[in-house]
This record gives C-alpha cells, structure tokens and sequence, in this order.
C-alpha cells in the first residue's frame, strides 16, 4: 500500500478547522499529516502556500496554536512539522525538539535545512526520538546522495522537480528513484507538485506522495465554508489515494 | 595588482563565521552551491582571473577611485575628513566593483542567464550593465515598492535589456525580492547565476562579495597612507547587507589602531519599530540562506525593516558583520532618516558632493560621534554611492525657497 502524506498550513484559517480537517484527512486515508508552520518568508514555496502562510499571520497565527493542534492530532494520525529552520531555532532548537517529542510529533520537515546544516542537532534528534525527514532534489548526484542517505530515518523526500511547491512541472525521476534506492531502504515518497491528476504518475517507483498545494488551494477557496472546504479536501485525499494504489 | 588574502576572518569549509552564515537553502541549490564554492576556491588567488577583473575594473569601472580630502567639513568638524569617492565608479556605486566580477565567473562557469535582487535598484543596475557587456540574459527582481521610489533606477536597467520584476508579496521590498529571486533561482538551478548584491545568502557568497569589495579598503589603505603617512583613526560606512562597510573595512581589522564603524539604518529612530538597525536591534536567526542578527518577532517570524534609502531597508545583515559584531572588533552605530537627509544636504552644500541617501547615513555620523573621538582625528568614510538615484525621492522631501 502506497502512502498518502498530507500537508495543511496550520491554524489557516483556524486552529479549530485545522484539528477538523487534520482528523477528517487521517478517515479518509491520509497516512501522516505535515502540519506546516506558517512563516513569513516562506521561499521553498510557491504562490498557494506562501499566501495561506501570510493569511495565517494575518489572522494571528502563534506557535501556541501549533502546540495546541499538534496535541490534538499527534495521538491520531502520524503528525510532522514542516516549516523554515528559523521557526525551530528562533526559542532553542532543543526545547522546541523536548515540546515536539512531549506532544508526540514524530518528527521535522525542514526544507531549507540541507544535512550539512542539520549535524549539530544530530544529538538532540537522537534524544527526543525525532526524524529530520532527508530530502533528495533532482539536481543531486549519486555521491551526494549517497552522504544525504547515511543517516536518513523515517522516510525520504525526494522533491519532484527543480522549483518551489505547487508549480506544473515535471521532471522523469525513474533514474533518481534507482540511485536512491541503492542507497536506502528507507520509503520514498514524491513530494512537489502532487495532485489528484499527477499523483499516480508522480507516485510510480515511489512509496507514496506528499500532497500540499493541491489541498491548500481548497483552503483558499473563499466560495466555500468551511464544511465544504473539508469535504472537497478529505474527497480529493480519497481520490489521490485510490489512485497510487491502483 | 588587486588580489584578496587570506582573512583571519574567513569562514570555516561550511561557509560559518562563528555560529553565522552557513547554508540555509532548499536542496535543489545545494548542488550548484557546492559547485560555486570549489569553482571559486580555483579562482580566489588565481593571478589570470584577477588581471581579467582588474582590466575592467580599471578601464570600465575607473579605479582606482580617488580618496578625498575634504577641506570644508575637515574645517568644520576639526578633524581631517577623507572620503573614498565609490561614488564616482560606473554605474555611480560600489554595487559594480561585485557585479563584474561575478559575472566573468557566471561566464566562465557557462551560465547564459544572470539574476539578482535589487534595494535601491543600484545592483540592479549594475547587474545590468555587466549582463550587458559580457552578453548573458538578465532578470531583476525589486520590490514594487522599491520600484515605485527608484523609478529611474528601474528605467536604467530596462535601457540596459534587463527584465525588471515587481514583487508585491510581503512589504514590497529587498527582502521580497530577494525571497523571489531565490523562488526563480530553485527553478532555473541548472542555468541560472544568482549574482547576490551583498554580503549576505548562503555559503560561498559572504565571502566571495567580500574579496570583491575589499579592493575599496586595499585601494584606501594604500592612499591614506600615501597622503598622511599613517593609517586612519576611524573608517565608517553605512549598512543594509554590508558589502560597501566589510569592502573599505577589509584591509583596516587587523590594524589594532584603527576603528571600524557600521551605521545602520535608523529609520524613524530605533525605539520605534520603523527601523532596519539588525544588530542593534536584532537577533540571531536564519533568513535567505545564512544565520545572521534578523529583526523578528518571538515566533522568529521576520519583521519589516524601514529606512527612507531603500538599500538600507532590510531586516537582516551579512553574517560576517555579525560575527565581528559579537568579537567586538567592529562597533556600529546607527543614523535616523531625518539625520541622513540633514547631511545629504549638508554634504552637497559643503563639499559639492550629492551621496546616495544610504552614503549619507555615514555621512551623518560624523554629527554624532562623541567630539573627544572625532576632535583632530583621521577619518575615511567611505561614499558609497551618489545621490543621482534618488533626485525624484529628495525632492518631495525637500523644498528650497
């Protein structure tokens, strides 16, 4: 069984909606959720996630309510932070792993946090029982893969393309997919630019996909109230799912 | 011949100046860092590469640019007042001294398209000008409210065959289009050369921005002595990311004699939250692919920066000025809006120089300096850039009748 990985933005436009659809993703089929913290300058990300993380600003968004969701969620469904390295480092990276670890969060998602990087909080990792979810880009070559992997825990996020979250383009990833595994028994799973039509091509070689854009661009609707929105979200969840395992 | 040394401030293999700087970025980038920093390690001490960038520093840019005895302030402030004349190179900033230099390295990597993020729109123009001498294809991303106050900036680089973006997300300024410039350059990785305007981003650039700034401190270091026999007191340039400060302080930090001072911006005064002043103000955190003093929130979440010059109006700094921020070995200072348009008139009525409104912050330090520092003491500032740039802005602000 392929997995479904699901990103939200946290506390968009709510933390109540967000514990909702969290729950509601977790029913119909979604394996593990990245609960993504909204950030100001959000640069891995393209137009639909960067304006849901400045919306969530907008409405007040604190870490808080991160802490509050992830406590609500954790104990039901796989959950993840996703977010900017400043987010984790800005109150002690080691507090805000102990907090993370205390609510049950299975690990980080940090995108502009290459390994090299990610060396000094091997320890702290290690303490509190967290991944850092590695991440393999297209434009990486067999060595460097090879370093990215040593280590890597949990699963592999193997970014789609060369580009920020949500945009069209693909790129074939059957010979990355290859050098990965050679490395690695660790699950793979695609992430960029997976959408209800895209997913089972993107999903092909792979364990599972990571889904954000697709969603949050629901979450933006503002034809929609918030019952449909999640309706719309957890339907387009079963499709994608369904679709990877068939 | 002008070829950097080795500093004893260099960054470690990582790019880390203490704990600053390193690389923050999406992994799609870090391929082509890695290659940017061992294609630079060949080049940095390279005599061929370095008589290339001379050549057009010399013949296209100007330099040396001269250093100049400011009689009239001198006279005024009873001290002997030296301006490194940044202004007078081609492109009328120090942005160009960067700019050649990166581009010949885009070249000879065999990158056809160069980007860049632009404040002020002066390294955008200089981005432009070299795009269009070495024949690469040029996009330029500004803030559209950076757009707005420097629209004759924007026309330049449109003249030179530069594509200009406006960026509209967040406050519209050099930090939103540099978040941009990142956005397109994690898309055209394998094509593209990001020429960083400053002293900032991720790992080589800190550094590689310094050696290419740091001819303004060889050239000063050299000329101060030449005139007056001896090395300054105080060397003093404004801050946005750092490039002009860390280039005329380069050759100045192992001299225990002299003292190096940053100015930031003020803005509407640093008790207000209207400021860009980072180090003062600021803490460490991670924005634009390196850890440095960022202005933020408690959630780490950045704030918007303010200064009336648009190239000083950046929440964060290059890393390397943190690092010498906390050693200790440079102090930094900070300049209000209202006390930079005071000296930008003050400098043009005395001595017939118009400064760029970010030079100006520099400039009016010299009003602040405690006067026991400043009483019959040698001091270079460095005039970054000139005020041409920012005539439409100055006058709404000013009237003379």
């Amino acid at each position: 069984m392929k997995t479904l990985v699901a990103y939200i933005t946290a506390g968009f436009p709510d933390i109540a909606f967000t514990k909702d659809l969290a729950l509601g993703l977790a029913d119909a089929g979604a394996d593990k959720i990245e609960l993504g913290i909204p950030f100001s300058d959000p640069v891995a990300d393209g137009p639909v996630i960067e304006v849901a993380n400045l919306k969530a600003l907008q409405a007040g968004f604190k870490l808080e309510q991160l802490f509050d969701i992830a406590s609500h969620i954790a104990p039901q469904i796989d959950t993840y932070w996703m977010g900017y390295f400043n987010s984790f480092y800005h109150r002690g990276f080691e507090s805000f792993a102990k907090k993370a670890q205390e609510l049950g969060v299975k690990g980080f998602i940090v995108p502009d946090m290459p390994f090299e990087e990610s060396i000094q909080y091997a320890k702290i990792l290690d303490q509190t029982a967290l991944s850092l979810v590695s991440f393999v880009a297209p434009t990486d070559d067999e060595a460097r893969i090879k370093r990215i992997l040593k280590n890597a825990k949990d699963f592999v996020y193997l970014v789609a393309y060369a580009g920020i979250t949500g945009s069209g383009v693909s790129e074939d990833l059957q010979d990355i997919l290859t050098q990965i595994r050679l490395q690695t028994k660790t699950p793979v799973f695609v992430g960029f630019g997976v959408d209800e039509k895209t997913a089972k091509q993107k999903a092909q070689g792979a364990d599972g996909v990571i889904v954000g854009s697709a969603f949050v661009k629901v979450l933006l609707d503002e034809s929609l109230n918030g019952t449909q929105k999640i309706e719309k979200i957890t339907s387009l969840a079963r499709t994608i799912k369904e679709s990877i395992n068939s | 011949m002008y070829i950097p040394k080795p500093s004893k401030f260099d960054p470690d293999s990582f790019g880390h100046f203490g704990i600053f700087g390193g690389r923050y970025v999406p992994e799609t980038l870090m391929p082509v860092l890695l290659e940017l920093d061992t294609y630079y390690k060949t080049l940095r001490f390279d005599e061929a590469f370095w008589s290339e960038v001379n050549a057009y520093l010399k013949d296209y840019v100007g330099r040396p640019s001269p250093l100049y005895f400011a009689q009239n302030l001198s006279n005024q402030m009873g001290a002997k007042i030296y301006f490194k004349r940044e202004d007078l190179n081609h492109t009328g900033a120090h942005k160009i001294n960067n700019t050649i230099a990166q581009g010949l390295i885009a070249q000879k990597m065999g990158k056809k398209k160069v980007i860049a993020e632009t404040g002020a729109g002066q390294h955008g123009v200089a981005t432009a000008t070299v795009a269009a001498l070495l024949g690469l294809e040029c996009e330029i991303f500004m803030g559209e409210k950076d757009v707005a106050r420097q629209e004759l900036n924007v026309f330049r680089m449109k003249l030179l065959g530069a594509k200009v973006h406006a960026v509209k997300s967040g406050s519209r300024t050099l930090k939103d289009a540099m978040n941009e410039a990142i956005r397109y350059w994690v898309t055209n990785a394998r094509d593209t050369f990001y020429i960083i305007g400053t002293v900032a981003g991720p790992h080589p650039y800190p550094m590689m921005v310094r050696d290419f700034q740091a001819i303004i401190g060889y050239e000063a270091k050299a000329q101060i002595l030449a005139k007056e026999n001896r090395l300054p007191d105080f060397v003093i340039a404004c801050i946005g990311g750092g490039s002009n400060a860390i280039g005329v302080f380069s050759h100045f930090l192992e001299d225990e004699a002299v003292q190096c001072i940053g100015i930031e911006a003020g803005g509407l005064g640093v008790d207000t939250l209207k400021h860009g002043a980072s180090l003062l103000k600021g803490s460490p955190g991670v924005l634009h692919g390196q850890m440095s003093y960022l202005l933020q929130d408690n959630d780490g979440q950045i704030l918007e920066a303010h200064s009336f010059s648009a190239g000083l109006d950046y929440p964060g700094i290059g890393p390397e000025h943190a690092y010498l921020k906390d050693l200790g070995v440079v102090q930094y200072d900070n300049i209000t809006d209202q006390e930079a348009l005071d000296a930008f008139v003050w400098l043009s009525q005395k001595e017939g120089l118009i400064p760029a409104f970010e030079s100006a912050h520099a400039v009016a330090y010299l009003k602040k300096m405690p006067s026991e520092k400043l009483k019959n003491s040698l001091i270079i500032i460095n005039l970054s850039g000139r005020g041409d740039k920012d005539m439409i802005q100055a006058k709404e602000l000013l009237s003379f009748e």
